[in-house]
């Protein structure tokens, strides 16, 4: 807000102002594109960051096993994600207050200790599958786990510790950037253009047609696309970040422009995939299909694959775990901010700190069993996925909150409402799928 | 000018006639948001009730699915389960 009186004063005769940190421009356009800079970031980590571990594997996995055939899939799950969390980006920057506060607030105790446990325990469980994945990648590199699991908590330690949320920023925005590899490795493999062109905008079902494990490999598409720390997440960093009134149609850019590249960056790891299929290359995990691929599309695919593997559980573990520790922040009380210096918020940075510590020890253990905790992931995230969109949806029709100004107009509750119940019932598909796999026939 | 001194801040006390100043959101005034903490909770209308109504019953057969599977792999439903 103080930005836009700035710039109104500056309209007319020269203006004189109490002593502010900021750039002078004359273009408008300049000055558009600067503040967007300055905005620009929780939409773009929020986004990229979902393309974590699990996503990488989910994705690969369904382009090794159908080709190109389900890229339809993802184009259709760009507007979903965006209007999920542009829902966010407004509700962060008109309440400048975290979504679990929001939820204790409007909806009392008992929702909000559910939404948060759930929380803690979906990410924790999400965060050991992103060291098993570090594990996985690095011992194909023929790096000691042992080694390379605590190094890398270490690093995502480090990340957050500087006490400057810009510092944390630009060096998360810097790893979603390194996902360009992706586009990289998908045009070394050398895909038919003509016909990704065609099975990502005309929708269609692989030779085979709609089998039980087809549809469980869609759901885990949308499952992995839409999660529900990212509704947390966001909604903090835009509260860390400080964003104001009129930087939202900037935030919506960056939550925009996130989304398109993390749907792109997805696609490409479906036609590396894609690659493993053409040369009859088995998938059991992306770390192994890397490695047997390298013999026909040359080690820069294989080391590429292994390196944004890495990078992808970076990216997914500094990500989830910031939105445990803010929301526990928020909720306890805490002093919960980037910018603040560790002695100024003991809580938050030891909540991440226990978040990376202890996932990354688990992955250590002999024998630990990984099997379970996807499978516990799987399920906490199809109960809190639903439950969490609910809270959001009911949050954006809040008057008494939001005022007419930042509540969702009919159209907006319209498509949300649609999204939501598709949600639910793809949800229960996947839980039912997951805790009574005998309901349901083999495919 | 390269992209970085531009956005590399400086301390602005004036602003020239019909020019602009960019401030990153952390460097700026913090504004006045929407309050809500004095606000309690949120009122039971209908569409509120009737949502909160089907997510408690969502968990519900969410919890029923996962205490069969809990049963399940104790082996109560016997052998041909699985």
């Amino acid at each position: 807000m103080a930005n836009e009186i700035l710039s109104i004063s500056t309209a007319g005769a020269e203006a004189t102002l109490p002593p502010v940190r900021g750039r002078v421009v004359r273009s408008r356009w300049l000055f558009g594109v600067l503040t967007f800079l300055t905005v620009f970031g929780p939409g773009l980590i929020v986004m990229e960051a979902d393309n974590d571990a699990g996503a990488v594997s989910t994705y690969v996995q369904a382009g090794a096993q159908y080709g190109t055939r389900l890229l339809w899939i993802l184009l259709l799950l760009l507007p979903v994600t965006y209007f999920i969390q542009e829902m966010v980006v407004r509700l962060g920057i008109a309440t400048g207050k975290g979504h679990a506060t929001m939820i204790y607030q409007r909806f009392g105790r008992w929702w909000g200790m559910f939404s948060l446990v759930d929380l803690q325990l979906v990410n924790f469980l999400t965060l050991v599958t992103e060291f098993a994945a570090i594990s996985l990648a690095l011992s194909h590199m023929n790096i000691s786990p042992t080694v390379g699991v605590p190094l890398a908590a270490v690093v995502l330690i480090t990340m957050v510790l500087s006490g400057s949320y810009r510092r944390w920023e630009r060096v998360t925005v810097f790893l979603c950037l390194l996902d360009l590899g992706w586009i990289a490795i998908a045009l070394k493999v050398r895909p038919s253009f003509g016909e990704v062109f065609h099975n990502t905008i005309v929708p269609g079902i692989p030779q085979g047609g709609l089998t039980a494990s087809l549809t469980f490999l869609v759901i885990a598409i949308v499952g992995t696309t839409i999660a529900p720390w990212q509704l947390f997440f966001q909604q903090s960093c835009i509260a860390d970040k400080r964003l104001r009134f009129s930087d939202l149609k900037w935030a919506r850019l960056d939550t925009f422009l996130g989304a398109v590249f993390t749907i792109v960056v997805a696609g490409c790891m479906m036609l590396a995939g894609n690659a493993a299929k053409i040369h009859g290359v088995s998938f059991f995990d992306p770390a192994q299909m890397a490695n047997d691929l390298h013999i026909f599309s040359g080690g820069f695919v294989r080391s590429a694959m292994l390196l944004l593997m890495i990078n992808a559980a970076v990216l997914g573990t500094t990500a989830i775990s910031l939105s445990s520790a803010w929301a526990y922040g928020e909720v306890k009380g805490w002093p919960h901010s980037l910018e603040m210096p560790i002695r100024k918020a003991p809580g938050f940075y030891l909540t991440y700190v226990l978040c990376v510590g202890l996932a990354a020890a688990i992955v250590l253990i002999p024998g630990a069993p990984l099997q379970l905790i996807i499978l516990g992931v799987q399920v906490l995230a199809g109960i809190m996925l639903p439950s969490a969109i609910i809270f959001l949806q009911l949050l954006l029709n809040d008057k008494e909150v939001l005022g007419q100004q930042f509540v969702n107009r009919p159209w907006n509750n319209w498509v949300n409402w649609t999204i939501i119940i598709v949600l639910f019932i793809l949800s229960l598909i996947l839980a039912a799928q997951v805790a009574a796999p005998n309901l349901f026939p083999a495919s | 000018m390269s992209v970085i001194n531009l956005l590399r801040p400086v301390t602005v006390t004036e602003i020239p006639e019909n020019h602009f100043v960019v401030v990153h959101p952390l460097d700026d005034v913090p504004e006045q948001k929407v309050n809500s903490s004095g606000l309690g909770a949120m009122r039971m209308t209908t569409s509120v009730k009737l949502s909160l109504m089907s997510l408690r019953g969502y968990l519900i057969l969410m919890m029923l699915l996962v205490l069969y599977h809990v049963m399940d792999l104790a082996g109560v439903f016997g052998s041909h389960a699985h």
